[in-house]
């Protein structure tokens, strides 16, 4: 089959590989009928995230058609229409009891190689490096699916591929981001971020009750996709314009009540930090560019919530935690425990509520991938959000 | 808590504890005991999905340990209390096979159970003890084994690049996996592109090169 394979950073390649087969009892192999490009994959484009590993299969966003079983999967079966969450979780664990999905306990077999950088593992996850489950993932012509007893979504409707694709990772994570943020009824929301999380953030934010929600980037295919949610946007290139001055001008002077850091590890900033972070990434002396953290901290208000769902990696640099302590914040955060969403976000979607689809700016091949994938890294041609065909 | 007298193990040290795979003692947390002359240790925990006479069930059926335990390839029971381990050093064709015998020392159905070796190529003790979690919810399951750094050890160390105390800490994890889940996760097989000369050297790095138990499957 074809696969798109990380070859090294800055190099995917898509390649022929042999085709998955079932390996545990509890796996499915899932022929992939729509994938997609996820801004979390940038990062492993850009080698930010350790432990990837020359021909490794990437992708974490796919959906498709049940190709074959394994003999203790018992809710699905072959033709079965399924979009698949990127946590990959056993149903079984003391944290998946819990609904803490994107903690199992036993679906990363590297779990000591996590577990020595961050105490503890979580679930392994699809196509995100060694470190986190060492997994094929599903940019590919197939996939083979692990513990498809609990994660995979069937699709009863016939709404189309594109309208249910997200419910794999982005609208999920938006979503959760957005009840992360604690949001009350009236209350106003900046979104840091408006790539395609920070979309379904913003859309989230809204449908929980926020009144206002500010939406910060500096690329106007973004921004309009923002304003056409009816959030306020502030770009943060245009000269004059400070985040800061532009969050208190919009909120009476006292911060936004919910901020929600939908950037993580590679943030872009235009003030001297954003030099600083570049330079000491280089050196290694950093792993992750915290601008929007630090800056969402500084902006929130008096008692208000952080939530982040932008990927972090590793060791920060100057992160103002007093200013965080001093004002009483709530952070909330991590890899979205897909599972409890993605039923009630199809309903969503079935009612008309919402259609994702509304971010797709490209519809490519398994073979234009990896110079899709440098587009949009290098924020070329207005991209806003790439989805794939593995059979076109 | 049970109380057993220390010199059930062969090698154990003098330590202020009634049962020594336990991590609290008349209400103080107790270190595992450091490595010394040759003599290395390792206490690993899990908070397992079931009810310890269950756990304690699984891991008292030895001739399973293969399902879950790395290298492991048969268990043999030899007499009520006795069986003969035996381990591939690696999955070559040519590889190793080394065996010893061992002997259940202490046996309480839902509690406890230690062992030592009693001759052949390992020299190793151990217990493992099934507590119900504070939470109501689970069991705590502590393994505290010990190894002398003889041919297992060394075996384990120069050929498959898995230490001994990672070895205990994986077949715990591994243990828990099958017994909550159904299956040990596996990713070893998956599909994937060129590797290339690093990607192979580095997947020892990872512990990938040890493989995954089958749990069976």
């Amino acid at each position: 089959m074809k696969a798109v394979c990380w070859m090294g950073k800055s190099n995917m390649e898509t390649r022929t590989v042999p085709d998955p087969e079932l390996i545990n009892p509890h796996d499915a192999i899932i022929k992939v009928t729509r994938t997609a490009i996820c801004g979390s994959d940038l990062h492993l484009y850009d080698g930010f995230i350790p432990t990837m590993e020359s021909g490794d299969i990437m992708g974490h966003e796919f959906m498709g058609l049940v190709e074959e079983v394994g003999p203790e999967v018992t809710n699905l079966k072959r033709g079965d229409r399924v979009v698949v969450p990127f946590t990959i979780a056993c149903g079984s664990c003391i944290f998946c009891k819990k609904k803490y999905w994107a903690a199992c306990d036993n679906t990363n077999p590297n779990a000591h190689l996590m577990e020595k950088a961050y105490g503890y593992s979580g679930a392994g996850l699809f196509g995100y490096s060694h470190m986190m489950g060492g997994y094929a993932g599903g940019q590919a012509q197939y996939v083979r699916v692990p513990f498809a007893n609990v994660g995979p979504l069937k699709i009863e409707s016939d709404l189309g591929d594109e309208k249910v694709l997200f419910l794999s990772d982005i609208f999920p994570t938006g979503y959760m981001a957005a009840e992360n943020a604690q949001i009350q009824p009236g209350d106003t929301v900046a979104v840091w971020g408006c790539g395609p999380v920070g979309q379904f953030a913003i859309a989230s934010a809204f449908m929980l009750g926020a009144a206002r929600v500010i939406a910060i980037d500096r690329f106007q295919e973004r921004l309009d996709l923002a304003r056409s949610l009816g959030a306020i946007t502030v770009d943060y290139s245009e000269e004059d314009v400070s985040v800061l001055t532009a969050l208190k001008d919009l909120t009476g002077g006292v911060g936004p009540d919910s901020c929600i850091d939908a950037v993580g590890l590679e943030a872009h900033s235009n003030e001297l930090q954003g030099i600083y972070d570049v330079v000491k990434t280089a050196l290694f002396m950093e792993t992750d560019r915290p601008s929007v953290l630090r800056q969402a901290i500084q902006a929130v208000r008096k008692g208000g919530t952080l939530s982040i769902p932008g990927v972090y990696g590793g060791l920060l640099d100057k992160v103002p935690f007093g200013a965080a302590f001093g004002k009483g914040i709530t952070m909330k955060m991590g890899q979205t425990n897909m599972h409890n969403y993605m039923k009630p976000l199809l309903e969503r979607v079935e009612k008309g509520q919402i259609d994702p689809s509304y971010i797709i700016s490209h519809r490519i091949t398994l073979d234009q991938a990896p110079e899709m994938y440098k587009i949009w890294r290098d924020k070329e041609e207005r991209v806003t959000k790439i989805v794939i065909d593995p059979w076109a | 808590m049970t109380s057993s007298p220390l010199t059930e193990k062969p090698y154990a040290q003098d330590r202020p504890t009634s049962t020594p795979a336990s991590v609290v003692v008349n209400g103080r947390y107790l270190p595992p005991p450091e490595d010394k002359d040759g003599k290395i240790w390792v206490r690993s925990s899990a908070l397992i999905v079931g009810d310890p006479q269950s756990l304690y069930a699984m891991w008292r059926d030895v001739q399973s340990a293969p399902l879950w335990q790395e290298h492991v390839i048969e268990v043999a029971v030899s007499g009520p209390t006795t069986s003969r381990w035996s381990m591939k050093t690696s999955n070559d064709s040519d590889a190793k096979v080394i065996s010893w015998d061992s002997e259940v020392l202490a046996d309480e159905p839902g509690v406890r159970i230690a062992w030592r070796s009693i001759g052949g190529d390992s020299d190793n003790a151990g217990e493992v003890i099934f507590e119900a979690a504070p939470s109501g919810q689970g069991t705590i399951v502590t393994v505290l084994q010990e190894f002398r750094m003889g041919k297992l050890a060394n075996a384990w160390e120069t050929l498959v690049g898995r230490n001994p105390k990672q070895a205990v800490i994986e077949n715990l994890r591994h243990f828990k996996a099958l017994a909550e889940a159904g299956e040990i996760p596996r990713s070893q097989l998956d599909t994937h592109g060129d590797r290339g000369v690093i990607g192979n050297f580095k997947r020892s790095t990872y512990g990938e090169t040890v493989p995954t138990p089958t749990g069976g499957n």
